[in-house]
Protein backbone atom coordinates (compact mmCIF):
# COMPACT_ATOMS: atom_id res chain seq x y z
CA UNK A 1 0.00 0.00 0.00
CA UNK A 2 2.84 2.27 0.96
CA UNK A 3 4.33 1.46 -2.23
CA UNK A 4 1.53 2.12 -4.31
CA UNK A 5 0.90 5.46 -2.54
CA UNK A 6 4.53 6.45 -3.38
CA UNK A 7 3.86 5.86 -6.94
CA UNK A 8 0.81 7.71 -7.27
CA UNK A 9 2.11 10.57 -5.34
CA UNK A 10 5.50 10.42 -8.11
CA UNK A 11 3.02 10.60 -10.88
CA UNK A 12 0.94 12.94 -10.24
CA UNK A 13 3.94 15.17 -9.73
CA UNK A 14 5.57 14.51 -13.06
CA UNK A 15 1.85 15.27 -14.34
CA UNK A 16 1.57 18.74 -12.34
CA UNK A 17 2.83 22.62 -12.57
CA UNK A 18 6.12 21.14 -11.62
CA UNK A 19 7.37 19.81 -15.43
CA UNK A 20 6.16 22.38 -17.12
CA UNK A 21 9.80 24.65 -18.08
CA UNK A 22 8.94 28.73 -18.14
CA UNK A 23 11.76 30.79 -19.94
CA UNK A 24 13.13 33.93 -18.08
CA UNK A 25 10.30 35.57 -19.67
CA UNK A 26 7.25 33.73 -18.71
CA UNK A 27 8.74 33.82 -14.99
CA UNK A 28 9.00 38.10 -15.40
CA UNK A 29 5.59 37.65 -16.34
CA UNK A 30 4.21 35.50 -13.71
CA UNK A 31 6.39 37.50 -11.14
CA UNK A 32 4.48 41.35 -12.89
CA UNK A 33 0.88 39.44 -12.77
CA UNK A 34 1.82 38.04 -9.00
CA UNK A 35 3.05 41.44 -8.25
CA UNK A 36 -0.45 43.45 -9.81
CA UNK A 37 -2.61 41.06 -7.54
CA UNK A 38 -0.63 41.83 -4.41
CA UNK A 39 -0.55 46.00 -5.42
CA UNK A 40 -4.64 45.49 -6.17
CA UNK A 41 -5.75 43.23 -2.86
CA UNK A 42 -3.36 45.77 -0.87
CA UNK A 43 -5.41 48.65 -2.31
CA UNK A 44 -8.48 47.11 -1.89
CA UNK A 45 -7.51 46.41 2.22
CA UNK A 46 -6.93 49.79 2.52
CA UNK A 47 -9.98 51.17 1.08
CA UNK A 48 -12.02 49.32 3.87
CA UNK A 49 -9.20 50.51 6.27
CA UNK A 50 -10.64 53.84 8.60
CA UNK A 51 -8.38 57.22 7.85
CA UNK A 52 -5.46 57.72 10.45
CA UNK A 53 -4.32 53.95 10.27
CA UNK A 54 -0.60 55.22 9.43
CA UNK A 55 0.79 52.13 11.21
CA UNK A 56 -0.87 49.55 9.10
CA UNK A 57 -0.68 51.40 6.19
CA UNK A 58 3.27 51.17 6.60
CA UNK A 59 3.05 47.42 7.18
CA UNK A 60 0.71 47.19 3.68
CA UNK A 61 3.72 49.44 1.85
CA UNK A 62 6.02 47.35 3.53
CA UNK A 63 4.87 43.88 1.90
CA UNK A 64 4.27 45.66 -1.11
CA UNK A 65 7.66 46.92 -1.13
CA UNK A 66 9.14 43.57 -0.20
CA UNK A 67 7.18 41.98 -2.75
CA UNK A 68 8.13 44.21 -5.50
CA UNK A 69 11.80 43.72 -4.82
CA UNK A 70 11.32 39.74 -4.84
CA UNK A 71 9.31 39.64 -7.55
CA UNK A 72 10.78 42.00 -9.89
CA UNK A 73 14.42 40.60 -8.91
CA UNK A 74 15.21 39.18 -12.57
CA UNK A 75 15.15 43.05 -13.67
CA UNK A 76 18.47 44.21 -12.68
CA UNK A 77 18.49 46.99 -10.07
CA UNK A 78 14.14 47.92 -11.30
CA UNK A 79 12.53 47.75 -7.60
CA UNK A 80 10.03 49.79 -6.13
CA UNK A 81 11.56 50.35 -2.60
CA UNK A 82 13.37 53.44 -3.14
CA UNK A 83 10.37 55.47 -4.14
CA UNK A 84 8.08 53.84 -1.55
CA UNK A 85 10.71 54.71 1.10
CA UNK A 86 10.84 58.32 -0.51
CA UNK A 87 7.19 58.75 -0.10
CA UNK A 88 6.89 57.40 3.85
CA UNK A 89 9.79 59.89 4.52
CA UNK A 90 7.84 63.08 2.93
CA UNK A 91 4.51 61.97 4.56
CA UNK A 92 5.36 60.49 7.78
CA UNK A 93 8.38 61.36 8.55
CA UNK A 94 12.07 60.30 9.19
CA UNK A 95 11.53 58.11 12.03
CA UNK A 96 8.99 55.69 9.92
CA UNK A 97 10.53 55.60 7.04
CA UNK A 98 13.57 54.55 8.70
CA UNK A 99 11.78 51.56 10.22
CA UNK A 100 10.29 50.62 6.79
CA UNK A 101 13.34 50.81 5.09
CA UNK A 102 15.25 48.57 7.41
CA UNK A 103 12.38 46.10 7.96
CA UNK A 104 12.21 45.89 3.75
CA UNK A 105 15.94 45.20 3.48
CA UNK A 106 15.59 42.15 6.25
CA UNK A 107 12.66 40.90 4.52
CA UNK A 108 13.30 40.84 1.70
CA UNK A 109 17.04 39.83 2.41
CA UNK A 110 15.51 36.81 3.66
CA UNK A 111 14.31 35.75 0.96
CA UNK A 112 17.42 37.12 -1.89
CA UNK A 113 20.30 36.87 0.34
CA UNK A 114 21.09 38.25 3.73
CA UNK A 115 24.82 39.66 4.52
CA UNK A 116 26.92 42.01 5.56
CA UNK A 117 25.21 44.03 2.59
CA UNK A 118 21.53 43.81 4.21
CA UNK A 119 23.19 46.65 6.72
CA UNK A 120 24.06 49.03 4.24
CA UNK A 121 21.09 48.45 2.06
CA UNK A 122 19.24 49.71 5.17
CA UNK A 123 21.62 52.78 5.99
CA UNK A 124 21.05 53.43 1.82
CA UNK A 125 17.05 52.92 1.91
CA UNK A 126 16.97 55.21 5.23
CA UNK A 127 19.33 57.62 3.93
CA UNK A 128 16.80 58.19 1.00
CA UNK A 129 13.20 58.51 3.58
CA UNK A 130 15.08 60.76 5.55
CA UNK A 131 16.38 63.25 2.42
CA UNK A 132 12.15 63.03 1.57
CA UNK A 133 10.96 64.15 4.95
CA UNK A 134 13.82 67.22 4.84
CA UNK A 135 12.45 67.98 1.56
CA UNK A 136 9.10 67.42 1.96
CA UNK A 137 8.00 70.75 2.30
CA UNK A 138 9.21 71.35 -1.28
CA UNK A 139 7.73 67.25 -2.86
CA UNK A 140 4.18 68.09 -1.24
CA UNK A 141 3.04 71.64 -2.19
CA UNK A 142 -0.52 72.40 -1.57
CA UNK A 143 -1.61 68.91 -0.74
CA UNK A 144 -0.08 67.87 -4.34
CA UNK A 145 3.12 65.91 -5.38
CA UNK A 146 5.33 67.96 -7.22
CA UNK A 147 6.02 65.02 -9.45
CA UNK A 148 9.15 66.71 -11.33
CA UNK A 149 10.88 67.58 -8.26
CA UNK A 150 9.75 64.30 -7.27
CA UNK A 151 11.47 62.06 -10.24
CA UNK A 152 14.42 63.94 -10.36
CA UNK A 153 15.03 63.27 -6.32
CA UNK A 154 14.02 59.48 -6.86
CA UNK A 155 17.00 59.72 -9.94
CA UNK A 156 19.56 61.06 -7.43
CA UNK A 157 18.50 58.84 -4.31
CA UNK A 158 19.21 55.70 -6.77
CA UNK A 159 22.72 56.84 -7.23
CA UNK A 160 23.12 57.94 -3.67
CA UNK A 161 21.75 53.93 -2.21
CA UNK A 162 23.39 52.53 -4.94
CA UNK A 163 26.68 54.64 -3.53
CA UNK A 164 25.91 53.60 -0.23
CA UNK A 165 25.84 49.84 -0.46
CA UNK A 166 28.92 50.02 -2.68
CA UNK A 167 30.88 50.95 0.70
CA UNK A 168 30.73 47.29 1.59
CA UNK A 169 33.17 46.49 -0.75
CA UNK A 170 35.57 48.33 0.88
CA UNK A 171 35.66 45.46 3.29
CA UNK A 172 37.45 43.34 0.83
CA UNK A 173 38.58 46.35 -1.86
CA UNK A 174 41.17 48.59 -1.42
CA UNK A 175 40.59 52.42 -1.96
CA UNK A 176 42.07 52.81 -4.93
CA UNK A 177 40.12 49.68 -6.42
CA UNK A 178 37.08 51.20 -4.94
CA UNK A 179 36.48 54.29 -7.60
CA UNK A 180 36.91 51.68 -10.40
CA UNK A 181 34.05 49.20 -8.37
CA UNK A 182 31.82 52.76 -8.57
CA UNK A 183 32.30 53.62 -12.41
CA UNK A 184 32.33 50.11 -13.41
CA UNK A 185 28.48 49.98 -11.92
CA UNK A 186 27.35 53.07 -13.26
CA UNK A 187 24.73 51.40 -15.90
CA UNK A 188 23.04 49.54 -13.32
CA UNK A 189 23.07 53.11 -11.08
CA UNK A 190 21.23 54.58 -14.37
CA UNK A 191 18.82 51.37 -14.61
CA UNK A 192 18.10 51.98 -10.66
CA UNK A 193 17.46 55.81 -11.72
CA UNK A 194 15.39 55.23 -14.64
CA UNK A 195 13.33 52.25 -12.80
CA UNK A 196 12.64 55.08 -9.68
CA UNK A 197 11.17 57.73 -12.73
CA UNK A 198 8.95 55.23 -14.14
CA UNK A 199 8.11 54.58 -10.57
CA UNK A 200 7.32 57.90 -9.58
CA UNK A 201 5.16 58.68 -12.91
CA UNK A 202 3.13 55.87 -12.49
CA UNK A 203 2.62 55.10 -8.38
CA UNK A 204 3.38 58.55 -6.71
CA UNK A 205 0.16 60.17 -7.09
CA UNK A 206 -2.08 57.18 -5.96
CA UNK A 207 0.22 56.17 -2.99
CA UNK A 208 0.32 59.66 -2.10
CA UNK A 209 -3.06 60.22 -2.15
CA UNK A 210 -3.63 56.80 0.08
CA UNK A 211 -0.59 57.67 2.44
CA UNK A 212 -2.17 61.27 2.84
CA UNK A 213 -5.53 59.54 4.29
CA UNK A 214 -3.95 57.64 7.04
CA UNK A 215 -1.17 60.68 8.37
CA UNK A 216 -2.07 60.32 11.69
CA UNK A 217 -3.69 63.80 12.89
CA UNK A 218 -2.33 65.23 16.41
CA UNK A 219 -4.31 64.14 19.08
CA UNK A 220 -6.80 66.74 20.72
CA UNK A 221 -4.90 68.69 23.63
CA UNK A 222 -6.86 69.61 26.74
CA UNK A 223 -6.75 73.62 26.96
CA UNK A 224 -7.14 75.27 30.35
CA UNK A 225 -9.06 77.81 30.50
CA UNK A 226 -7.64 80.68 32.65
CA UNK A 227 -11.00 83.00 32.69
CA UNK A 228 -13.51 79.95 33.49
CA UNK A 229 -11.25 79.77 36.78
CA UNK A 230 -11.68 83.45 37.73
CA UNK A 231 -15.31 83.32 37.29
CA UNK B 1 3.47 66.64 -16.85
CA UNK B 2 2.31 63.00 -15.15
CA UNK B 3 1.07 61.55 -18.66
CA UNK B 4 4.02 62.69 -20.02
CA UNK B 5 5.85 61.38 -17.45
CA UNK B 6 4.61 58.53 -17.46
CA UNK B 7 5.18 57.54 -21.71
CA UNK B 8 8.54 58.73 -21.67
CA UNK B 9 9.95 57.22 -18.47
CA UNK B 10 8.09 54.00 -18.98
CA UNK B 11 9.75 54.15 -22.90
CA UNK B 12 13.56 55.37 -21.29
CA UNK B 13 13.25 52.19 -18.69
CA UNK B 14 12.10 49.72 -21.56
CA UNK B 15 14.98 50.96 -24.09
CA UNK B 16 17.52 51.00 -21.29
CA UNK B 17 16.45 47.23 -20.57
CA UNK B 18 16.63 46.51 -23.99
CA UNK B 19 20.32 47.57 -24.25
CA UNK B 20 21.16 46.85 -21.07
CA UNK B 21 23.28 44.22 -22.18
CA UNK B 22 25.27 46.22 -25.00
CA UNK B 23 25.84 48.99 -22.39
CA UNK B 24 27.47 47.09 -19.52
CA UNK B 25 29.27 44.95 -21.36
CA UNK B 26 30.78 47.60 -23.48
CA UNK B 27 31.01 50.11 -20.17
CA UNK B 28 32.90 47.43 -18.35
CA UNK B 29 35.22 47.16 -21.45
CA UNK B 30 35.47 50.82 -21.22
CA UNK B 31 36.56 51.28 -17.75
CA UNK B 32 39.04 47.78 -17.24
CA UNK B 33 42.22 48.00 -15.63
CA UNK B 34 44.68 45.62 -16.08
CA UNK B 35 45.57 42.97 -12.96
CA UNK B 36 48.26 44.03 -10.87
CA UNK B 37 49.22 41.02 -8.72
CA UNK B 38 51.98 39.62 -10.08
CA UNK B 39 51.41 35.74 -8.74
CA UNK B 40 48.04 36.05 -10.38
CA UNK B 41 47.96 33.72 -13.55
CA UNK B 42 45.72 36.42 -14.92
CA UNK B 43 48.61 39.55 -14.19
CA UNK B 44 48.72 42.06 -16.80
CA UNK B 45 45.36 40.91 -18.34
CA UNK B 46 41.86 42.93 -18.22
CA UNK B 47 39.92 42.24 -14.76
CA UNK B 48 36.45 42.05 -16.65
CA UNK B 49 38.58 38.63 -17.62
CA UNK B 50 39.16 37.26 -13.88
CA UNK B 51 37.83 33.64 -13.39
CA UNK B 52 37.44 33.50 -17.40
CA UNK B 53 39.84 31.45 -19.94
CA UNK B 54 42.10 33.54 -21.62
CA UNK B 55 44.41 32.36 -24.50
CA UNK B 56 47.47 34.81 -25.28
CA UNK B 57 49.86 34.67 -28.18
CA UNK B 58 53.30 36.15 -27.60
CA UNK B 59 55.00 36.84 -31.26
CA UNK B 60 59.16 37.59 -31.51
CA UNK B 61 58.76 41.47 -32.05
CA UNK B 62 60.72 41.57 -35.39
CA UNK B 63 58.59 38.36 -36.75
CA UNK B 64 55.40 39.78 -35.35
CA UNK B 65 52.19 40.62 -37.82
CA UNK B 66 51.24 43.95 -38.92
CA UNK B 67 49.68 45.68 -35.84
CA UNK B 68 51.07 43.27 -33.09
CA UNK B 69 54.39 44.69 -32.94
CA UNK B 70 54.79 46.80 -29.90
CA UNK B 71 52.76 45.62 -26.45
CA UNK B 72 49.96 43.23 -26.56
CA UNK B 73 46.40 43.58 -27.66
CA UNK B 74 43.14 42.88 -25.76
CA UNK B 75 40.27 41.06 -27.60
CA UNK B 76 36.98 39.83 -25.66
CA UNK B 77 35.39 36.87 -26.51
CA UNK B 78 33.23 38.10 -29.72
CA UNK B 79 36.04 39.48 -31.01
CA UNK B 80 36.11 43.55 -29.97
CA UNK B 81 39.82 44.59 -29.61
CA UNK B 82 38.56 47.08 -26.38
CA UNK B 83 42.03 47.52 -24.47
CA UNK B 84 45.98 47.42 -25.31
CA UNK B 85 49.20 47.73 -22.97
CA UNK B 86 51.67 49.08 -24.86
CA UNK B 87 53.91 48.65 -21.92
CA UNK B 88 54.15 44.84 -22.13
CA UNK B 89 57.54 43.60 -22.59
CA UNK B 90 56.18 41.11 -25.39
CA UNK B 91 54.17 41.57 -28.37
CA UNK B 92 50.73 39.90 -29.61
CA UNK B 93 47.47 39.68 -28.44
CA UNK B 94 45.49 38.29 -25.71
CA UNK B 95 41.75 36.57 -26.80
CA UNK B 96 39.71 36.46 -23.49
CA UNK B 97 36.30 36.25 -21.30
CA UNK B 98 35.77 32.50 -22.53
CA UNK B 99 34.49 29.81 -20.15
CA UNK B 100 33.22 26.10 -19.90
CA UNK B 101 35.80 24.75 -22.08
CA UNK B 102 37.68 21.64 -20.74
CA UNK B 103 40.78 21.63 -22.84
CA UNK B 104 42.95 23.93 -24.56
CA UNK B 105 42.40 22.54 -27.92
CA UNK B 106 38.49 23.19 -27.56
CA UNK B 107 39.46 26.77 -26.35
CA UNK B 108 42.13 27.68 -28.95
CA UNK B 109 39.87 26.95 -31.43
CA UNK B 110 37.20 29.60 -30.04
CA UNK B 111 39.94 32.12 -29.02
CA UNK B 112 40.71 31.31 -33.42
CA UNK B 113 37.36 31.71 -34.71
CA UNK B 114 36.48 34.64 -32.44
CA UNK B 115 38.94 36.91 -34.18
CA UNK B 116 37.96 36.08 -37.64
CA UNK B 117 40.53 33.66 -37.89
CA UNK B 118 43.39 36.38 -37.49
CA UNK B 119 45.41 34.15 -36.00
CA UNK B 120 44.68 30.94 -37.84
CA UNK B 121 46.63 27.92 -37.12
CA UNK B 122 48.33 25.44 -39.54
CA UNK B 123 49.05 22.13 -37.32
CA UNK B 124 50.14 18.55 -38.06
CA UNK B 125 49.28 15.29 -36.97
CA UNK B 126 51.29 12.84 -35.26
CA UNK B 127 50.27 9.88 -33.37
CA UNK B 128 51.41 11.60 -30.30
CA UNK B 129 48.58 14.55 -30.91
CA UNK B 130 48.50 17.64 -32.49
CA UNK B 131 51.61 20.00 -33.59
CA UNK B 132 51.24 23.99 -34.00
CA UNK B 133 53.63 24.90 -36.97
CA UNK B 134 52.32 28.47 -36.83
CA UNK B 135 50.24 30.95 -35.80
CA UNK B 136 48.28 33.99 -37.71
CA UNK B 137 51.51 32.67 -40.62
CA UNK B 138 54.29 33.09 -37.92
CA UNK B 139 56.48 29.76 -38.28
CA UNK B 140 59.49 29.43 -36.19
CA UNK B 141 61.06 26.91 -38.12
CA UNK B 142 61.60 29.64 -40.93
CA UNK B 143 63.27 31.82 -38.30
CA UNK B 144 66.54 32.16 -38.45
CA UNK B 145 68.95 33.41 -35.42
CA UNK B 146 71.85 32.43 -32.96
CA UNK B 147 69.95 29.12 -32.14
CA UNK B 148 69.23 25.76 -34.04
CA UNK B 149 65.71 25.85 -33.68
CA UNK B 150 62.29 27.57 -32.73
CA UNK B 151 58.95 26.59 -31.90
CA UNK B 152 55.66 27.23 -30.82
CA UNK B 153 55.54 26.14 -26.68
CA UNK B 154 52.35 26.10 -24.71
CA UNK B 155 51.69 28.08 -21.54
CA UNK B 156 49.40 27.12 -19.06
CA UNK B 157 49.20 29.52 -16.03
CA UNK B 158 52.34 31.46 -17.07
CA UNK B 159 54.16 27.28 -16.38
CA UNK B 160 55.45 25.49 -19.45
CA UNK B 161 53.26 22.31 -20.27
CA UNK B 162 53.63 18.87 -19.85
CA UNK B 163 51.46 17.75 -22.28
CA UNK B 164 50.22 19.03 -25.68
CA UNK B 165 47.58 21.52 -26.52
CA UNK B 166 44.76 18.40 -26.86
CA UNK B 167 45.97 16.79 -23.72
CA UNK B 168 45.95 20.23 -21.64
CA UNK B 169 43.00 20.00 -18.96
CA UNK B 170 42.08 23.68 -17.86
CA UNK B 171 40.34 25.22 -15.05
CA UNK B 172 37.06 27.53 -15.15
CA UNK B 173 39.91 30.47 -15.17
CA UNK B 174 43.06 29.34 -16.89
CA UNK B 175 45.12 30.95 -19.19
CA UNK B 176 47.21 29.46 -21.91
CA UNK B 177 50.12 31.63 -23.37
CA UNK B 178 51.78 30.84 -26.58
CA UNK B 179 55.36 31.67 -27.30
CA UNK B 180 58.38 31.10 -29.59
CA UNK B 181 61.11 29.39 -27.92
CA UNK B 182 64.66 28.04 -28.96
CA UNK B 183 66.89 25.46 -28.39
Amino acid sequence: MKCKLNLTSRGAHMLDAHAVAIGPHGMLAINIAMLSLIGWALWRAEQKMSSGSDLILLILLGAFAVSGRVLLDPIPNVQPVTVIVLLAGIHFGAPRAVALAAAVALCSNVLLGHGLWSLYQAVGWSAVGVAGAALSNRLYVDGRMAIGALAALAAVSAFAFDWIVSLSALHSLSSEVFLVYLMAGIPYDLLHAAGNVAFVAWLANPLSEIMTRHVALPAPMAVRDPVSSRV
Amino acid sequence: MSDSLKAMSLGLLILLLISFPTISTEWARMTAELIEEEDDPHYGLPDIWDGKQVVCIHFPQSEAPDGYEQGRKHIDFDGSEFMSDGGWNESGACIGGFSGHDSAWSLMNTAVNATDDSFALNTTQYTFGIMVNSIAGVDPSQMSGNFSGAYWSLYHNGALSMVGVTELELDSDSVITWRVDTW
